[in-house]
C-alpha cells in the first residue's frame, strides 16, 4: 500500500496576514515556512513600519530593500490593499472567505473600525480561525494602548529583572517580547488549528502579548505572590550558582584597548564537579578556598589572557557549561549552527541573496523549508486578487486605477 | 484522581514530559492547552524540585516555587528508567502516548531507553521531542549549557548590557523559556501532520539555535551592513544605529519610553507638542528641530551626537516630574506607546490584568496561591490552570492502575523494587 504522503505540513492552508512589525510576521511565518499559504496584506499609503526600519541594502531606504522585514517574511506572498480606500474593507473580506486563518496584531479599534472582528469575518467564512495580538488584549481598560516589544518587555517584567545589580532596568537590548511571545501566539494557534481538525469548528484568539510574557519570568511572580519578595536583577548572575558570569577574553588580535578588544566568555558551575573541572583547566586548584567574589576576580584575570573560543573548547571538553558570548557575526560563522543549517540563503528580486533565519527545530519527517526571500509589496497582486478571488481582468484594473490597491 | 479534565483544544491528548530546566516550560504549556501531561519523576523526585526559591527559603522538594511554577497542570509519576524493569514499564507508557518530550543528554539517551530510533521504530505514531543545549548532533551536542551559557551562544547576551561594561541575560532564564517555547510550537506542528497522515516524527529542538531567535533584526545587519549591534545599554540598536534612551526615571519609577521617547520618528510632531504642553519642549518646537526629528516622510535613522544629548535631557528633566502613571496615560493619548516599568508588586496590582481576570488562584492543601493565568484566550476552547504541580508520585495509582491496568499488588512490588 502507498499512500501519497502530504510534503509540506500546512499545504492547502490559507493564511490572510494582516499583522505587522515584530509578533504577527513571526507567527505567520511558522506557517509560511512549513507550507502555508501565507498573504500578506499590506498598504503603501500606510506602510508596514519595518519596510522602513533598516538594515537596508547599500544603506538605501525603500518599501522593498528592508533587510529587517525581509528576514521575519520568508515563504510568503504579498497582496496590497488600501483598507482605507472606501472598496478596501470589501476587497479584504473577499480574500479572508478564501482563508482558513486571519492574523492581525493593531490596537483593537483597527479591527472594529473596518468591521473587520471575528464575528463579522465568520460571516464570509464560518470556521475561521482568527488570531488578534494587541499589546495589552482585545479587552480591558488598558487594551486600546499601543506599544513595542522593547516596551512591552519592561511592562511584562522582564526589563525589571535585566540589569546591572542595584542599576536602573534596561531590558534586553532588543524589542525582546516581539522574539518571544510569537511561540506562544503560534502554539495557540496551533492548537486551535488542531481542534478544527478533528471537528471542523474555528475560533477567535484573544492573544494579549503582556500576559503570554508574563510566563517567562520564572519565579517572579511566584516569589511575590507566596513569600512577598519582589526578585531583583542580577546582572549575569544566578541566585543559586557560582561562578556563573561572563569574563573578558583576550582580543584576537591581541591588540589590547583597541577595536576588537571586546571578548567575552560566559563560565557557569552547577555542582562540584563542574568547579573542580573548572580549577583544573585553570590550573589553579587551590583556588577553592577563595571567597565568591575573590574567585571571580582570579577567574577573570585569567580569562583575560585566553582566546575566548579554545577556551571554551577546553571547558566544554572538561565538562564546564561554558560559550563565547557570540557577536551575529560570530553565529554566521558557528559550526553548530552551520550544521543545522540555521541560516537560508534566497535571492530576493531587489535586496540580492541574503541570509534568512530557519525555525530553531529539525523536524524529522517535514522539515521546515524557507521557500522563496520576503515578498515585494503587493507583488502578488494578480495572482491573490485574480485566481483566489476571481476577479476579471477589467474589474481588476478598475480597483487598480481607484488605487484600491495601494 | 484521573486524568485532568479540561475544556482545551488539546484535551483528547496525552503527554509524558522528562524534561529538566530547560524544557519544563513546554510541558507546562501543553498543560494549559488542555492534554494530559505525566511528569515521569525518579523515586525520591526530580532534581528540579531542588531548585529554588522555595515557600518561606525552607528547602523542600515539595516546596520549590520553581517546581511549583513550572509543572502547574501536570500530574507525576515515578518511573526508574535506569532499570530494564524501569525501561519496559516506560515501553507500555509510550503506548498510551501522544507525545514525549525530554532533555536527556544525546549520548545517554539509549542507555535509558530513550534512543529516538528505537523510540521512532517502536512507536510511529509518537510525536518524540528532543530538548537540548545545543542539538541532537554536530560539533557541539555533546556540551552542556546553562541558562547564561545558552543566551551567550545564542547571540542574546552580546545585545544586553552596557557599552564597555560585561554582557548581561535577563535574571529570568530566557535561554530555557525560549526553547521550551519554540518546542511546543515545533511539536505541534509534527502533531497537524500526524492529524494529516497518522504518523509521528522527531522533532530536535535546539536551546542555542531558539536564542538566535532573539536578535531583532542583529542577523540581517550583520549580513547587510557587516556591521555587529552591540551592547546598547540603555536603548536598543536598529540596523547599527544607536537609538536614544528607552527607559527613564520617573518621579515614582521608571517609564519604558521608545528612542528618545518619540520625540524622534512618526510621532516626533505630537511628542513635541506634549512636552511643549507641560511647557518643557525647550527649543524643540523650532522649524530646524522638526525637520530633524519628523521622521513621517522619511527614514528611521535616529540622530546622534549632541542632537542625542540635548533630546536625552530634555526627556529626563521632562519624566522626574510626573508619576508613572500620568506620562504613560498621556503618551498614549497622543498614539506614543510608552508603557510602565513593571516591578512584580505592580503586576498583581495592575489594574487591566485585573479586569482580564488574569490572575489564577490555585489552591494547594494549606493555601490558594496566585499564579499567572492562561496566556492566550481561545474562545471555543479555553486554557485552563486548573490544578498545582503535583507530588512526587502523586499519580501512580492513576498512571500505573488505570492506565496500564496493574493490579494493587503490582504496583505495590514495583514500589518495592524500586522500579516506581
Amino acid at each position: 500500500m502507498t499512500t501519497e504522503l502530504p510534503d509540506r505540513v500546512f499545504e492547502g492552508l490559507r493564511v490572510a496576514d494582516f499583522a505587522w512589525v515584530g509578533v504577527g510576521p513571526l507567527v505567520s511565518k511558522y506557517l509560511a515556512d512549513h507550507g502555508a499559504e501565507v498573504i500578506r496584506i499590506e498598504s503603501s499609503v500606510r506602510p508596514e513600519p519595518l519596510r522602513r526600519a533598516p538594515p537596508f541594502v547599500d544603506d538605501q531606504p525603500g518599501l522593498d530593500n528592508s533587510g529587517y522585514y525581509a528576514d521575519f517574511n520568508s515563504s510568503k506572498q504579498c497582496a496590497s490593499l488600501n483598507l482605507q480606500h472606501p472598496d478596501g474593507v470589501a476587497l479584504a473580506k473577499r480574500i479572508v472567505e478564501h482563508c482558513d486563518i486571519v492574523t492581525e496584531s493593531f490596537t483593537p479599534k483597527a479591527m472594529r473600525g473596518w468591521g473587520m472582528t471575528y464575528e463579522d469575518l465568520c460571516e464570509v467564512r464560518p470556521d475561521l480561525i482568527m488570531i488578534s495580538m494587541p499589546m495589552y488584549g482585545l479587552t480591558g481598560p488598558w487594551s486600546m494602548w499601543q506599544g513595542y516589544g522593547h516596551v512591552l518587555q519592561a511592562a511584562a517584567g522582564i526589563s525589571h529583572l535585566t540589569a546591572y545589580p542595584g542599576e536602573e532596568p534596561i531590558g534586553t537590548g532588543v524589542a525582546y517580547t516581539d522574539f518571544l511571545v510569537p511561540h506562544f501566539a503560534a502554539a495557540g494557534l496551533l492548537a486551535a488549528l488542531d481542534h478544527r481538525q478533528r471537528t471542523g469548528e474555528g475560533q477567535n484568539i484573544d492573544f494579549g502579548q503582556m500576559e503570554a510574557a508574563i510566563h517567562a519570568t520564572e519565579t517572579m511572580v511566584l516569589d511575590y505572590t507566596v513569600n512577598g519578595r519582589e526578585q531583583s536583577a542580577r546582572g549575569a548572575g544566578h541566585q543559586a550558582y557560582h561562578p556563573y558570569n561572563t569574563y573578558q577574553c583576550a582580543p584576537r588580535s591581541g591588540d589590547v584597548g583597541g577595536d576588537d578588544d571586546d571578548r567575552w566568555i560566559a563560565i557557569t558551575v552547577t555542582n562540584d564537579a563542574e568547579l573542580t573541572a573548572l580549577l583544573q583547566v585553570a590550573g589553579q586548584p587551590d583556588w577553592r578556598s577563595l571567597s565568591d567574589d575573590a574567585l571571580d576576580a582570579r577567574i577573570a584575570e585569567w580569562t583575560r589572557t585566553q582566546q575566548a573560543e579554545a577556551l571554551m573548547q577546553q571547558l566544554q571538553e572538561a565538562g564546564v557549561p561554558a560559550g563565547v558570548v557570540q557577536t551575529p557575526e560570530d553565529l554566521r560563522n558557528d559550526p553548530q549552527l552551520a550544521h543545522r543549517g540555521h541560516f537560508w540563503f534566497l535571492d530576493h528580486p531587489t535586496m540580492g541573496r541574503r541570509a534568512y533565519d530557519g525555525p530553531s527545530f529539525r523536524l524529522s519527517e517535514t522539515p521546515a523549508e524557507l521557500t522563496k526571500a520576503a515578498p515585494l509589496l503587493g507583488a502578488d497582486n494578480e495572482y491573490v486578487y485574480k485566481e483566489i478571488v476571481g476577479m476579471s481582468e477589467e474589474e481588476y484594473i478598475n480597483h487598480l486605477v481607484s488605487g484600491a490597491f495601494e | 484522581m484521573t486524568g485532568s479534565a479540561s475544556a482545551g483544544p488539546l484535551a483528547p491528548f496525552r503527554v509524558l514530559d522528562l524534561t529538566n530546566e530547560l524544557g519544563q516550560l513546554a510541558g507546562r504549556m501543553l498543560g494549559d492547552l488542555g492534554a494530559e501531561v505525566i511528569k515521569v519523576e525518579p523515586p525520591g523526585g526530580d532534581q528540579t524540585r531542588f531548585i529554588g526559591p522555595f515557600r518561606g527559603d525552607v528547602v523542600d522538594p515539595e516546596a520549590s516555587l520553581h517546581w511549583w511554577t513550572f509543572n502547574t497542570n501536570k500530574l507525576s509519576a515515578t518511573l526508574d528508567l535506569t532499570t530494564a524493569a524501569g525501561q519496559e514499564l516506560f515501553g507500555r507508557l509510550l503506548d498510551t502516548a501522544d507525545f514525549l518530550l525530554e532533555t536527556t543528554p544525546p549520548d545517554a539517551a539509549a542507555a535509558i531507553g530513550l534512543g529516538v530510533e528505537s523510540i521512532r521504530a517502536s512507536h510511529p505514531k509518537l510525536v518524540h521531542t528532543s530538548i537540548t543545549p545545543f542539538g541532537r548532533d554536530g560539533p557541539y551536542a555533546h556540551w552542556k549549557a546553562t541558562d547564561l551559557v545558552g543566551t551567550a551562544m545564542g547571540g542574546l547576551s552580546s545585545l544586553c548590557g552596557a557599552p564597555g561594561r560585561q554582557p548581561i541575560r535577563p535574571t529570568a532564564s530566557q535561554g530555557f523559556a525560549q526553547v521550551s517555547a519554540q518546542a511546543v510550537v515545533g511539536t505541534l506542528i509534527a502533531h497537524y501532520q500526524r492529524t494529516r497522515t497518522g504518523r509521528g516524527q522527531h522533532v530536535d529542538q535546539s536551546m542555542q539555535e531558539a536564542v538566535t531567535f532573539t536578535h531583532d533584526n542583529a542577523s540581517p545587519t550583520w549580513d547587510i551592513r557587516g556591521i555587529n549591534n552591540g551592547r546598547p545599554g540603555n536603548g536598543r540598536e536598529i540596523g547599527g544605529y544607536k537609538s536614544g534612551q528607552y527607559v527613564y526615571e520617573a518621579a515614582d519609577g521608571y517609564v519604558a519610553a521608545l528612542s528618545y521617547g518619540g520625540l524622534f520618528g512618526l510621532t516626533a510632531r505630537q511628542t513635541i507638542a506634549w512636552l511643549d504642553h507641560h511647557g518643557m519642549a525647550r527649543d524643540l518646537t523650532s522649524e530646524e528641530w522638526l525637520t530633524k526629528l519628523d521622521a513621517t516622510q522619511g527614514v528611521l535613522i535616529p540622530p546622534a551626537g549632541p542632537d542625542a544629548d540635548y533630546l536625552n535631557e530634555t526627556l529626563v528633566a521632562f519624566c522626574k516630574q510626573f508619576t508613572r502613571a500620568q506620562l504613560v496615560a498621556e503618551a498614549q493619548q497622543i498614539r506614543n506607546g510608552w508603557g510602565i516599568v513593571h516591578t512584580p508588586r505592580d503586576l498583581l496590582e495592575n489594574e487591566h490584568l485585573a479586569e482580564r481576570e488574569y490572575w489564577q488562584e490555585i489552591e494547594h492543601e494549606d493555601a490558594h496561591v496566585t499564579y499567572p493565568g492562561p496566556w492566550a484566550k481561545l474562545s471555543k476552547t479555553p486554557l485552563s490552570t486548573r490544578h498545582r504541580a503535583p507530588h512526587v508520585g502523586e499519580h501512580n495509582d492513576y498512571v500505573y492502575g488505570e492506565l496500564l491496568g496493574l493490579a494493587d499488588d503490582e504496583i505495590e512490588q514495583l514500589a518495592n523494587a524500586g522500579t516506581i
